[in-house]
């Protein structure tokens, strides 16, 4: 039996992913306000996907505030896919 | 929400709460409302303004469609991204399509003057056949991806007065401000304000 991938398998992180697996992009505050957690919290997760390669982070500004866009990288939609496909192997789905 | 660990039906349905969150649909219902009202608004006044002053000069008029629409489209698009906060896929897609259709406009709008400048050729009736083509074919292909039947319907009603149009054109039927722009504003509304409504109160659903 696979088994689940650690980075992927705690909840902010999940659902972060599950998040960007479903839009092209999105920015912090979004993620913030659907995952609803923390702006440190999420910061730190975010960090943890970047490191791994999992998503991309880019920092920009819209009009005068600044804006972080993440987005899920190829590494990290392979990834997802492996680990859903191990949940389905563990729940026999 | 806590950095914690999961059990596998917890990840499960964490995966499906998360993509349900998501689902909220942005049809672009504003931009199909402030470019509709535009466009009509436009061609009443210059019904209006030919039709009892019988001076051409009006005609200039339909430069204001777009000089506003087009910054007007492109505050909406930046204060929207600003709002939402995601874009997905389907998004991206339509943006673009529109973009470029966009851009292809203003394009033969600087062919058509450039030639009425330079050769005194008029051919203003290109801008027109081809807005009511590409806005149809544009709002036919939203509607198949964004799956609005509505978008779709008012299309292909659009399409069929461009296809009036251009007969017309190539038969040198003249368009007469009598006939031919009651037609016009009413494919406008079709194609665009009634959608636009349609969508609107489905986004507001949301």
């Amino acid at each position: 039996m696979k088994e689940l991938n650690p980075l992927l398998h705690s909840q902010l992180r999940l659902a972060i992913m599950s998040i960007l697996m479903n839009v092209e992009e999105a920015d912090f505050v979004y993620l913030k306000e659907k995952t609803e957690s923390t702006a440190g919290n999420l910061s730190v997760q975010l960090d943890k996907l970047s490191s791994a390669g999992y998503i991309s982070v880019e920092k920009g500004m819209s009009g005068k505030r600044p804006r972080t866009i993440c987005a899920v990288t190829k590494a990290g939609r392979e990834a997802f896919e492996e680990y859903v496909e191990a949940l389905r192997t563990y729940l026999n789905l | 929400m806590e950095e914690k660990q999961l059990t596998e039906k917890e990840s499960l349905e964490l995966i499906a709460s998360m993509i349900a969150r998501t689902k909220t649909r942005y049809l672009g219902s504003r931009k199909m409302l402030m470019w509709g009202y535009l466009v009509v608004i436009t061609a009443i006044s210059v019904w209006v303004l030919v039709a009892s002053t019988h001076n051409l000069v009006w005609n200039w008029l339909w430069f204001a469609i777009p000089l506003i629409g087009f910054p007007t489209t492109s505050m909406m698009s930046h204060s929207q991204q600003r709002h939402r906060g995601a874009t997905s896929y389907s998004d991206k897609v339509t943006s673009r399509l529109w973009t470029i259709f966009g851009i292809s406009e203003i394009v033969l709008i600087i062919m058509c003057l450039g030639f009425y400048l330079l050769g005194e050729t008029d051919c203003s009736g290109a801008i027109l056949v081809y807005s009511i083509l590409m806005t149809s074919g544009a709002e036919i292909a939203q509607g198949l991806i964004v799956r609005e039947n509505c978008l779709i319907y008012g299309g292909i009603i659009g399409l069929l007065v461009g296809m009036i149009t251009v007969c017309c054109i190539v038969g040198d039927i003249p368009l007469n401000v009598n006939w031919y722009m009651p037609l016009f504003i009413l494919a406008w509304i079709v194609t665009m304000i009634i959608p636009g409504h349609i969508l609107s109160n489905k986004e507001k659903q949301q």
